[in-house]
């Protein structure tokens, strides 16, 4: 197996007095789709805001390629590799899809120092990335106000590609749609991990984590509670790791 | 969505404003003939000079979100007025008069930017505070009287008429307003600006300066009332601690009036342009009807209101 792209050593947040994450050690590897679970509020988002640069981690570090990293903003962790596509999307709804595709990366000609937009060749490389992902959106002009949340889902999908994002982290990406619209997220994820893009995803949906997932983290009360390769476990082992029902959970928090 | 879309689209406000123009304009024939003139359209293009470049700012800080709002702008109209030829009194000489007036407006809208973006006060509260202050200094510097002094060569500018239109009309709004639609949208700070206003958080994550861009949306919003402060010099050829009053009301007005969205992210600089032209044309038609000048603001008030209702009801379509 290949060198992971990114080991998380130790990493902790805390928010005031409260521990959202404590001493999490996990590694992600490239070509891989990685599955964070978790119940409510067991620190999965907290996470992938470390790793994404929107929180910085209260103790622990982040290695990329086996160098250690800091974030201070999500712009570093973009210009590192790192892509998320966060639970609230991040999208402007009052812009056009190549809009928000290229947003805070526009490419540009400057005129006297003036960033004028080059939105012909901001379309044209939009229409290539939706017809790659075969997401069936025809206008890359057309605003994301009037997109469904599966296309939505595709357009941040987008953002993460033209980014050349090396790894692409995925916050309930299929939360709140429909069959047909999740069917085709979860295809676009595991095309990204084809590509040999890392993929994080995050989904409360044990089904959808057993169909694409090549290895399972459950995280609970903040920590890391079970790490596994998804042929060696099933649905009904990771859910009483999730509600700790399992001898090692108990285990873990009797201990503490 | 699609519905709120084509409702506010620039081109529906801007054919909505010259309707209500027309009506303005047809009324004011029926009531008084007399008024239509080339010296009307004159007058009214200088005041609107100085509502047209205070509107524009007030426009972009509402455009950019976050709460965003200038109430400060009259009292920095009034005291880069004062500030001037207060400076030129003091023995500059009179050709630095631009760069006082325009420099002390930029740093009284830096001050406010420094306010809301770096001590994070409400924008509401902090122009609130520093509209008193600004306008409160320009009394007390001045002792209420008119300021006097402006040289020669800014008033042949500020005076001058071209086929009817004012120079200072064509020379600093028309060019202020082509600058800042090509600005918003061409280039990628415009993008900026509508995203931060529709979306703080979403811009913050994609790393979008939000801090920056609008720190320099206030600073900018009192570069251009310090530029209204210079073509009042220059027109009326004194610098009235008052010049500015009344001009929070009217330029919010022609901000919201142009479809600029209160809560930000939505509207053109176009349509801000058309509703000054609109709002000082019925101020014009209504001081030559002898209205009160109390009615005036009265009126402008309750246009302000009709269109926050119109935005709150575009905004439950959604
Ligand atoms: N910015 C913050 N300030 C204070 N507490 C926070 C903050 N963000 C998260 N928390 C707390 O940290 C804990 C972990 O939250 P987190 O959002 O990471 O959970 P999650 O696993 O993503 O849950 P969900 O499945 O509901 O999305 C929660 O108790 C939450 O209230
Ligand atoms: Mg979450």
């Amino acid at each position: 197996m290949n060198a992971p792209f990114l080991i998380a050593k130790g990493v902790t947040k805390r928010f005031g007095a409260l521990t959202a994450l404590s001493e999490v050690d996990l590694e992600i590897r490239s070509g891989e789709v990685l599955a964070l679970l978790g119940d409510n509020g067991a620190g999965k988002s907290t996470f992938i805001k470390v790793l994404a640069g929107a929180h910085s981690p209260s103790d622990g570090e982040l290695l990329i390629d086996g160098v250690p990293v800091t974030f201070s903003s999500p712009k570093d962790a973009a210009s590192a590799g790192i892509a998320t596509i966060f639970q609230e999307l991040a999208l402007s709804e009052n812009l056009s899809i190549s809009e928000n595709v290229f947003l805070g990366r526009e490419l540009k000609r400057s005129v006297l120092g003036v960033p004028f937009l080059r939105r012909k060749e901001m379309k044209e490389r939009v229409a290539g990335l939706l017809k790659e992902l075969e997401a069936h959106i025809s206008d890359p002009e057309a605003p994301v106000g009037s997109l469904s949340g599966g296309q939505r889902q595709a357009v941040a999908i987008c953002r993460a590609l033209n980014l050349n994002a090396k790894l692409v982290i995925m916050d309930e990406p299929t939360a709140a749609l429909a069959v047909a619209e999740t069917r085709k997220v979860l295809s676009l994820t595991r095309r990204l991990a084809e590509r040999g893009c890392a993929v994080v995803l995050i989904s409360h949906n044990i089904a959808d984590v057993f169909e694409v997932a090549d290895r399972i983290i459950v995280f609970r009360r903040g920590r890391k509670v079970a790490e596994k390769i998804r042929s060696d476990t099933n649905p009904e082992e990771i859910v009483s790791y999730i509600t700790g029902a399992h001898p090692d959970v108990r285990a873990l928090e009797k201990a503490n | 969505m699609n519905r709120v879309r084509t409702l506010q689209s620039p081109a529906l406000v801007l054919s909505l404003l010259s309707l209500l123009w027309v009506i303005v304009i047809v009324g004011l024939f029926a009531l008084k003939p007399s008024v239509l003139s080339v010296g009307t359209i004159t007058t009214v293009l200088q005041f609107s000079t100085i509502l047209a470049l205070v509107s524009l700012g007030q426009g972009m800080v509402i455009l950019a979100g976050g709460a965003g709002i200038d109430l400060s702008v009259g009292g920095t109209v009034s005291l880069s007025a004062v500030l001037g030829m207060l400076a030129v009194k003091a023995g500059l000489s009179p050709f630095f008069l631009p760069f006082v007036c325009i420099g002390a407006g930029t740093a009284l809208g830096a001050f406010n930017g420094v306010l809301v973006t770096k001590l994070r006060i409400l924008p509401l509260i902090a122009t609130l505070g520093t509209f008193f202050v600004y306008s409160g200094v320009a009394l007390s510097l001045t002792g209420g009287s008119a300021q006097s002094g402006v040289p020669d060569w800014l008033l042949w500018w500020g005076r001058g008429v071209l086929a009817g239109i004012p120079v200072p009309f064509l020379t600093i709004a028309i060019p202020a307003f082509a600058i800042a639609g090509v600005v918003l949208a061409w280039t990628s700070w415009g993008r900026w600006v509508y995203a931060m206003g529709f979306n703080e958080r979403s811009a913050r994550l994609v790393g979008i300066p939000v801090d920056r861009t609008r720190l320099i949306l206030y600073s900018l919003s009192g570069t251009l009332a310090g530029a209204a402060a210079l073509f009042s010099l220059a027109w009326l050829g004194s610098g009235r601690p008052n010049i500015g009053q009344n001009l929070e009301l009217e330029s919010l007005t022609a901000a919201m009036l142009g479809g600029i969205a209160v809560l930000g992210g939505r509207g053109g600089v176009g349509g801000v342009f058309a509703a000054v032209i609109l709002l000082v044309t019925l101020k014009t038609g209504l001081l030559q009807l002898n209205v009160n000048t109390v009615w005036q603001v009265g009126i402008v008030g309750a246009l302000l209101i009709l269109v926050l209702l119109a935005d709150r009801f575009s905004e439950s379509w959604r």
